[in-house]
């Protein structure tokens, strides 16, 4: 799946380039998607897909992830609750990728998962509405690393890093200002009202040129270490002073901001920069995906102190050794069983 | 001596040569349906042809393993509905070597764990006893067919908004005891719509006390958990007394049985609404039709031995065959995935493939799910001049093509 995003991705900045290369004379270039992601994760495993069914359905996706994390911050249990909210009379089939070992539904679900290796299974009839909520156990060496956020305790030190951070391929060239003031103003509009935001085309002025940009979508954090409130929207690195149990949410932030009086080419690098963090902050909304493509997605990221399991002491089990006696006893036993074998063989 | 030895050498060279690594061969994998044959032979052959259909099926090419070709063999073995015998028989199978039962459910709490010693797959295809599967406790048990708590949450999903006062009535046998319990349960949330909680004896031949009480409680609608004959005879009791309270029914109100004992009063049958799996998928009836045909095309038509008012010959639609078809596909892509006949990889290979079901709809287990019919694939027919069709009252229902049932 890395490879066929990867190559998803290479081939979006191809087709970006090679769009770019006639697009000077076509006067138009596209500007990145908004909702593409930016890397092969998130979502987990491939993300999430319905089967064919005559129905479409709506879905709009909620989903808790729990991130359990020891005294240094070291992440050792992630339980991912996901809520799909059905509309649509018909059949559904959806497939929830996901590293999970376990899977069960919480009282509130109208119905019960299945789950495969990789995937949780949702399988059934709906009559309008249907409230589907699977509780998943993750494999924490496959959850962790799709994780937007790190926290590091060192002393009264609490280091949270942001990392979302991506380098990807994009442009470069001139541009008129209107357009993009038009487009960014737009963009703005439909993130506020939690419209799916759309790709576009903007006119530019010069021959577009390769270039790499790196991207992170911030992060509202809220909660608590000890009796310390956080309250940060965190784009990097920070450090708190603080000691205590931690208990922190995260939730990606999708926001446009005001456009500056940049000039033409800041300004389409503000726009592609607006749009793919866009992106990558979508792509962090959908930690175990959406079966409706067009359909809301919403995710919570709780990191919370906890004990990691320690393993059971291993039993141990008394062992009586054979006596020099009995071992020489054995050994005659076997060479009297092979010579009263060779003599019956001989004589057969 | 010399010679001997010489002669073992030549032997062990010549058993080595024969089991070189390219050699095909096309050996035979055994499938043992486990019915009960000559208490309901209806049942038994219906479970029985739709494991050999789809075994047939499988064997126009066979299931390729190693460099092994493999083709299915069906045998029967009947379990009289005796527990007893349907462990010894389990036990027979296992040691005969099979890699997989097709169980009607008879004694299945006792012979999965026969049957998981070597890791043999068993497949229930009629019995719904919640307890008879748990993916976690009975790794080798699967099932495809609808289960007792999803027909008893389904009959109070639909019953309860008509603001009916039932009669929950069951009879003693097996089956209606585990019914019974799933109704409890169901109807729990609304004890207010329960008029009377009966037992009824599965082997009595008049009901007519049984359902007396219930019209003296003010009952104004039964539902009746338990064998067809236990169906026929209280409707036969109701109606003969001139009550014309509708009837609710698990999937034996569909069995023929039921219409042959009430074949001189057709009318009487009228409005008995029964809750089953479905036999259609969204995409619609076409590939039922499709299997039916098949089916028919191998082992006729099943008949039910009634006609309707206008003399068509009611025949019945494979609905337990389709189950036994089913799940012998799944065995087959199992065995396929698993890349081995080992019992035990089968069973694990189960949890994990996917086949298109003979009703057009994906059949499929899961590591945390043994059921192949999920509760909200249970719909609701009612009966009409011996033949039925979906209600329209029902979301589920209302969407579903009526199957024909006349020749």
């Amino acid at each position: 799946m890395t490879r066929l995003v990867a190559a998803a991705v290479a081939a979006l900045a191809c087709a970006g380039v090679a769009h770019a290369g006639v697009a000077h004379a076509a006067q138009r270039i596209a500007l990145p998607s908004p909702i593409a992601p930016l890397s092969a994760e998130p979502p987990l495993s491939g993300g999430a897909r319905r089967s064919a069914e005559n129905v479409a359905h709506s879905v709009s996706a909620t989903t808790s992830v729990a991130v359990a994390i020891d005294r240094v911050g070291t992440p050792f249990a992630v339980t991912a609750t996901q809520r799909l909210d059905v509309r649509g009379i018909g059949d559904y089939f959806f497939t929830i990728g996901a590293p999970v070992l376990a899977v069960q539904a919480p009282r509130d679900s109208t119905a019960v998962p299945g789950m495969r290796t990789g995937s949780i299974i949702w399988a059934g009839f709906n009559p309008g509405e249907r409230l589907l909520v699977a509780r998943a156990t993750l494999e924490p060496a496959k959850a962790v690393p799709a994780l937007p956020l790190t926290i590091r305790v060192s002393g009264d030190a609490i280091t949270l890093e942001n990392t979302t951070t991506v380098t990807v391929p994009t442009f470069t060239a001139d541009a008129p200002r209107p357009p993009l003031i038009a487009y960014l103003s737009l963009l703005r509009g439909e993130v506020q009202d939690g419209r799916t935001p759309l790709q576009t085309t903007v006119p530019i002025a010069s021959t577009p040129t390769d270039v790499h940009m790196t991207v992170t979508a911030p992060l509202h954090v809220t909660g608590t270490i000890g009796a310390r409130h956080v309250d940060l929207v965190l784009a990097s690195r920070a450090e708190i002073r603080g000691r205590g149990r931690i208990d922190l949410h995260a939730e990606p932030v999708e926001h446009v901001g005001s456009v500056t009086p940049a000039g033409g080419r800041a300004l389409l690098r503000e726009a592609i920069q607006a749009t793919l963090m866009l992106a990558r902050a979508n792509q962090y909304e959908q930690f175990l995906g959406n079966p409706d493509p067009a359909g809301a997605s919403r995710t919570v990221y709780a990191y919370r102190t906890a004990s990691p399991p320690h393993a059971a002491p291993i039993a141990s089990v008394g062992r009586r050794r054979r006596t020099w006696v009995e071992t020489a006893l054995v050994v005659a036993a076997l060479a009297a069983a092979l010579a009263a074998g060779a003599a019956v063989w001989s004589r057969s | 001596m010399t010679r001997r030895i010489a002669l073992l050498a030549l032997v062990v060279t010549l058993l080595t040569a024969c089991g070189g690594g390219t050699h095909d061969a096309t050996k035979h994998l055994l499938i043992v349906v486990n019915a009960p044959f000559s208490n309901t032979p209806y049942l038994g052959h219906a479970i029985e042809n739709g494991a050999r259909l789809a075994a047939g099926q499988v064997n126009t090419i066979g299931v390729r393993v190693g460099n092994d070709r493999y083709l299915l063999t069906v045998r029967t073995m009947d379990t009289g509905l005796s527990p007893a015998r349907a462990v010894a028989n389990v036990r027979r199978a296992v040691s005969d070597g099979a890699i997989a039962m097709v169980d009607e459910g008879t004694g299945v709490d006792a012979s999965w764990r026969i049957a998981a010693r070597r890791g043999v797959p068993i497949g229930i295809v009629f019995a719904g006893g919640q307890s008879l599967v748990d993916a976690a406790t009975r790794p080798n048990v699967f099932r495809i067919a609808p289960t007792d708590h999803g027909i008893a949450f389904r009959l109070a999903e639909y019953l309860i908004p008509k603001h009916l006062k039932v009669a929950l009535l069951h009879d003693d046998s097996d089956y209606g005891t585990a019914g019974s319990e799933e109704l409890k349960r169901a109807f729990s949330g609304d004890r207010g719509s329960v008029a009377i909680d009966e037992t009824l004896p599965a082997d009595a031949l008049d009901l007519s006390p049984q359902i007396l009480r219930a019209r003296r409680a003010h009952a104004t609608a039964l539902v009746v958990w338990g064998r067809p004959a236990t169906i026929a005879s209280a409707i036969t009791a109701a109606r003969s007394s001139g009550w014309g309270v509708p009837f609710y029914t698990p999937p034996t109100g569909a069995d023929p049985f039921v219409r042959q004992q009430l074949a001189d009063h057709p009318a009487w049958l009228d409005g008995l609404t029964f809750a089953a799996g479905r036999l259609t998928a969204e995409v619609g009836g076409q590939p039922f039709a499709g299997f039916a045909q098949h089916y028919v095309a191998a082992y006729g038509v099943d008949h039910v031995g009634v006609h309707t008012s206008a003399g068509a010959a009611v025949s019945e639609p494979p609905e337990t065959p389709m189950y036994a078809y089913d799940f012998v596909n799944l065995v087959a892509a199992a065995l396929t995935k698993a890349g081995s006949t080992d019992p035990a990889k089968i069973t694990k290979g189960l949890e994990d493939v996917i086949v298109k079901g003979a009703n057009g709809d994906e059949r499929a287990f899961n590591h945390s799910s043994h059921e192949g019919v999920v509760d909200d694939d249970v719909y609701f027919a009612r009966f009409h001049d011996m033949t039925y069709a979906p209600v329209k009252d029902d979301p589920l229902s209302a969407t579903l093509p009526a199957i024909s049932q006349t020749q």
